[in-house]
């Protein structure tokens, strides 16, 4: 909203007082001023009226003159060297003296140009700061007072604050409603206008039922008031030069002074207005209704409407001429020629404007406020006002009949609120008399003022609140009215107040902290994706009915429609622009939220994930590469963060078309329906080369339920005793199928060997040393070699007695699994 | 006897220095001292050293055996000393970058929000999560956003389509819509309806906006908020809050201000402004950090809180734009790029 400073004057006495002030003012009585704006002539000394008296030709260049200025008796005569050419002698012109600051911190000074001597400067109208136009000298008309200030001839200048109101405060998208902010921030008196007209007709004026014949309402739940003012006899034209000013001020361009009147008036109180052109009312008829479906209305800014059955309109007779509320058609309008005018003024339903317009995409100065709430009695105000201000500026009377459907919006809303509550939610004292000040301030008045003692001493007041302020009805919006005026900056310091105990953080926080600084620390670099991915890259990852789920109903660009399944394509992503600006990176990890299907159902998850590239850097002294049993390892170490220990998981080849992991080189562990899953491996090769990331890429993700990680705060463990013996070491290779996994061929052993020793002593280990596949194997074979570790609680164990179980496990493995012993 | 003593002695000086492997070492010294070795047959010759000279004779024998210990002893030592010398290679240059790739690093949100967790936990609040996938309920209808509310649009809110169902998100009522929390006070209600007051928390998080991406706006990006519920608790506790926490991040010489506001989940509202020195890239003296309130009577109503017993305060700021201000980044854009050497600045 834009505040004339000017304008403003009109109601509160802001003289004195500086635009800082002012601005400061606004700001803390909790509004935003995003911009000032001055037009107009700064204030400028050393800037006068003065004459040219002569003109010559400058003797050393041909667009520069020299000539003598008269600048009064005092001042006497200067010779000022001038370049512009739109001047003759006699003109009065602004003349800046030595000493003058223009603006852009122009300073002016006695000197000589091109050989001669300058005694000032005259000036165009940039130069004075007053307008754009450079073209020449600022001819004064009118024949100003030689050697009188400038400021005292120019136009005052205005100062424009463009404020952001916030949406509780639309009794504050008005001049009157900022300037009664203002009164009360700076203890000013608040002038409201003074209507001539208040509702008499002079007798002379018969009742014009050709004009205005009937106002029905149909849609009272839409329209609780509609009032119809007749004016008859009005002359169209320009308005006046304050009018005009005031709204260009504002930005708003002036019309005509019928319409730019309701402009005013609604700039001014808030509320707004409309006028109808009389002749152009079918039957003379207006009627508050409901669309039909199919109707159309051309508004005024050109643009065919289509209206239907859930939007409010003013009709006539026979059609509908506005959009109640937001915008007049073009069938209705004030023309040059128009004589006769309907003036509406009327309060609609916010809710019903807002559908409308929103429906319509269609917004206005006036939909903006009723959107907002209009105060319901500003009606009959604005009405008379207009009508003063039409009458002064276009003529005309009004005449019968003074048309009112609906009634009073009931307003009677009081509050009870103690010195005592005011105190307590703010934490410091306000005394009492500043309190009754700042409600009076802003014209609340106190019907009842009560002394209690109990539960604690101090004033209770009944406040009764004015019907512009629908925002306030509950004690607590009173300690804001009061704090505001008090002034926010001198809330006093204080201590933080801090409990003894402190509880833990969520599960998530805690497993997402214990993640990173895992992956932090074993040199990957944490990053953070976008939560929203294309909805075509979720196919790679899951099934066509699963990424179906996870589409946002409204996405706002394409790339950005689905909730992701995965960290691993923000972090391809990741890779793929380091890749693409040269950067050399091999490790990137994120934690944070994916959204998995199961069931049909969608789950929201706890994940952590990381990718591990080919080191595109060359090193002096070059390292291993990446394998998959890398990103295993660093699962493995992330779920047991999350309690789970993936080494007693089955953990199962990742298969199938809709997996981003590339077949034979990856696995999975886990079901969501026991809450979590890990996955890890080599990413598919075409997926990866088909995002645009050169190289292969390893990589690993584990997923789980928050609720799985609040509850896996494990039983303590507890403390098993260990042998301080000496251990006995056997190894034994077996030759197993090629196809046999190292875990089910370890756990056919360890089952043997776990028989075998029974309880004589104690198998400590069955652990996989070596994999052998080729020369000396029979074909389709390979060879795994376990180091079997035996160790007794009590006594260092002898060779024999491990040797007999040594020979007992092999033939009991030999003779349950099938695999060979290899000599 | 005596000179057979120093020429041996001589001998040894002579030559153990020199010797250059353990087998020439060996040898050597089973020459002197060895049961067949020269001193041992100088030894033998004891008996025939006559009785007074005898006493002399032995400590000349024991001395001269002292000394050939030790020679033999440094001999051997300088042995050893070059054997462990040759299992190593040349010395290392230390100066050669590791070829390892590393150190890692966090990523500066992270490194944000947890010196804004560390901070708020010394004055008790503990962090609490919850669902980015939020309904209406808990986003705007229990923060006492009104029906109509624009934040409420198809065009402000990501919504989920009404088919869609989330088995972990609880719905308040049947006929909810999905949507991505706007802001993260939903943990808010959700941990006052879970719990009991006294309630201190922070919540940081991920909160989504249908907004056009550029240099200021991102469509998702990171809040923190802190509530406090708790009996009297007053603005100006509220204030005496945020004096601290930018204290602690910035300095003592820092100040905030609150400039009135107005939210609908807080009343009385107000913008927080903070004024501190040394803030690369900030020219004005005031800039805008977040909003904060004390919670509104109607929230408490929501969760079953008794507004005349129960009061609280609530404060929630943009982590990126925290982060911006403190580490002069002017583009939110490269907080979800990952570019290395943006990421490597921080840590």
């Amino acid at each position: 909203m834009k505040i004339s400073r000017n304008w403003l004057q009109s109601y509160v006495d802001l003289g004195g007082i500086s635009e800082d002030e002012i601005c400061r003012a606004i700001t803390f009585l909790g509004f935003e001023v995003e911009n000032v704006i001055r037009t107009g002539a700064p204030q400028l000394t050393n800037v006068l009226v003065g004459e040219v008296l002569t003109r010559n030709k400058h003797p050393n260049a041909d667009k520069l003159s020299v000539c003598t200025v008269a600048l009064g008796d005092t001042l006497g005569v200067k010779t000022i060297v001038c370049g512009a050419q739109n001047y003759v002698v006699g003109d009065r012109v602004p003349v800046a003296l030595p000493g003058a600051v223009l603006p852009g911190n122009f300073v002016i000074k006695q000197s000589k140009i091109r050989g001669e001597f300058s005694d000032g400067m005259m000036c165009s109208a940039k130069e004075l700061g007053i307008s754009e136009d450079a073209t020449g000298l600022l001819i004064l008309g009118d024949r100003p007072l030689l050697g009188a200030p400038i400021n005292s001839v120019l136009p005052p200048g205005d100062t424009v604050f463009d404020i952001e109101i916030t949406p509780n405060r639309p009794d504050c998208l008005s001049h009157l409603g900022i300037a009664r902010e203002l009164s009360a921030w700076f203890k000013k008196d608040l002038v409201y206008p003074q209507e001539n007209f208040r509702g008499g007709i002079a007798n002379n004026a018969a009742t014009r039922a050709d004009l205005l014949a009937s106002v029905r309402v149909d849609a009272p739940e839409d329209c609780p008031l509609y009032l119809a003012h007749v004016i008859s006899g009005v002359k169209i034209g320009p308005s006046p030069a304050w009018l005009q000013q005031r709204l260009s001020a504002v930005g708003l361009r002036p019309i005509n002074n019928v319409v730019d009147v309701g402009n005013y008036v609604m700039l001014e109180s808030g509320q707004p207005l409309h006028a109808f052109d009389a002749r152009k009312l079918a039957g003379a008829q207006i009627i508050v209704r409901r669309a039909a479906d199919g109707e159309t209305l051309k508004t005024l800014d050109g643009k065919e409407r289509a209206l239907n059955s859930t939007m409010l309109v003013i009709a006539d007779g026979s059609k509908p001429v506005v959009i109640a509320g937001i915008m007049g058609g073009e069938n209705s309008g004030v023309a040059p020629d128009t004589v006769d005018l309907v003036l509406e003024t009327a309060i609609f339903k916010r809710q019903s404007i807002r559908a409308t317009s929103k429906r319509l995409g269609l917004t206005s100065d006036s939909a903006y406020r009723y959107e907002r709430g209009v105060d319901p009695h500003s009606a009959q105000e604005a009405a008379w006002r207009a009508i003063d201000l039409i009458i002064e500026t276009a003529g005309g009377q009004v005449v019968g009949p003074v048309v009112r459907v609906g009634s009073d919006i009931p307003w009677q809303r009081e509050i009870v609120v103690t010195h005592d509550y005011i105190t307590e939610k703010l934490g410091f004292d306000i005394p009492a008399s500043e309190m009754r000040a700042a409600f009076a301030a802003l014209e609340f008045t106190i019907t009842r003022e009560e002394e209690t003692v109990q539960p604690a001493r101090g004033p209770a007041w009944t406040i009764t609140i004015p019907s512009w302020r629908d925002d306030l009805d509950r004690p607590i919006d009173l300690v804001e009215e009061v704090l505001r005026l008090f002034g926010t900056e001198k809330i006093p310091a204080a201590v933080v107040s801090s409990p003894g105990l402190v509880g833990d953080d969520d599960p998530v926080v805690r497993f997402n902290r214990r993640a990173t600084d895992y992956l932090v620390g074993h040199d990957f670099h944490e990053c953070v994706n976008y939560t929203l991915r294309p909805g075509a890259e979720l196919k790679t990852w899951v099934s066509e009915t699963a990424a179906a789920e996870l589409a946002l109903a409204n996405p706002f660009v394409e790339d950005q429609s689905h909730l992701r399944s995965t960290l691993i394509m923000g972090l391809l992503a990741s890779l793929k622009l380091n890749q693409a600006r040269g950067v050399a990176v091999s490790r990137l990890a994120e934690t944070g939220r994916v959204f998995v299907e199961r069931n049909g159902q969608n789950l929201e998850c706890a994940a952590v994930g990381f990718i591990i590239a080919e080191d595109a850097a060359r090193h002096w002294q070059p390292r291993a590469g990446t394998d998959f049993y890398h990103a295993k390892h660093h699962v493995v170490s992330l779920a047991a963060m999350a309690g789970v220990d993936l080494a007693r998981q089955p953990l199962a080849p990742i298969t199938g078309p809709y997996f981003g992991w590339q077949e034979g080189q990856s696995a999975a562990a886990g079901e969501m329906q026991h809450g979590w899953t890990a996955r890890f491996g080599l990413l598919n090769l075409g997926m990866v080369k088909a995002f645009g990331v050169e190289g292969k890429v390893y990589a690993g993700i584990f997923v789980i339920l928050p609720e799985k990680l609040a509850a896996a705060t494990a039983a303590r463990r507890r403390y098993a005793d260990f042998s301080l013996q000496p251990a006995a070491l056997r190894d034994l290779a077996l030759v197993v199928p090629i196809a046999a996994s190292a875990g089910e061929v370890q756990k056919a052993l360890a089952k043997s060997a776990r028989a075998a020793v029974g309880t004589a002593f104690v198998l400590e280990g069955v652990t996989v040393f070596d994999v052998y596949q080729g020369k000396g194997l029979p074909e389709g074979t390979k060879s795994l070699a376990f180091s079997l570790v035996f160790r007794a609680p009590d006594r260092t164990l002898t060779d024999d007695e491990v040797n007999t179980v040594f020979t007992k496990i092999q033939d009991d493995v030999v003779a349950t699994s099938g695999y060979l012993i290899r000599k | 006897m005596q000179d057979q003593l120093s020429a041996l002695l001589a001998k040894a000086v002579a030559e153990l220095p020199v010797i250059a492997a353990r087998p020439d070492f060996e040898a050597a010294k089973a020459r002197y001292v060895g049961p067949n070795g020269e001193l041992t047959a100088l030894m033998k010759q004891m008996g025939a050293v006559p009785k007074e000279a005898r006493p002399a004779m032995g400590k000349l024998i024991n001395e001269t055996k002292a000394q050939l210990q030790t020679h033999l002893d440094a001999a051997l030592a300088r042995l050893e000393a070059g054997e462990l010398a040759a299992q190593l290679g040349p010395a290392v240059d230390a100066t050669l970058p590791s070829p390892d790739a590393g150190p890692g690093t966090y990523h500066p949100l992270t490194l944000v929000r947890e010196e804004m967790c560390r901070i708020l936990r010394k004055v008790g609040f503990t962090v609490a999560d919850g669902p980015e996938v939020e309904t209406e309920y808990y986003c705007f209808d229990a923060l006492n956003t009104p029906a109509d509310h624009p934040a409420r649009d198809a065009q402000d809110t990501f919504y989920l389509p009404e088919s869609a169902r989330f088995a972990n998100v609880t719905k308040k009522t049947p006929g909810e819509k999905y949507l991505l929390r706007t802001h993260t006070s939903s943990v808010q209600i959700r941990t006052m309806l879970k719990g009991e007051p006294p309630i201190r928390i922070v919540s940081p998080g991920r909160v989504y906006r249908r907004d056009t991406t550029d240099a200021t706006h991102s469509a998702n990006f990171h809040q923190l908020e802190c509530l406090y519920v708790d009996k009297n608790v007053t603005v100006r506790d509220l204030k005496a809050l945020l004096d601290y926490i930018f204290e602690s991040l910035l300095g003592k010489d820092t100040k905030t201000r609150f400039r009135p506001h107005y939210f609908g989940y807080t009343e009385p509202s107000f913008e927080v402004d903070l004024s501190a020195k040394h803030l690369p890239k900030v020219k004005k003296e005031w800039i805008e950090i977040g909003g904060c309130g004390m919670v509104d009577p109607a929230v408490f109503a929501g969760v079953g809180y008794d507004s005349e017993v129960w009061t609280g305060y609530a404060f929630g700021m943009g982590l990126e734009r925290l982060a911006m201000l403190l580490y002069g980044i002017d583009d939110i854009r490269y907080f979800y790029q990952n570019d290395l050497r943006f990421l490597k600045q921080f840590a």
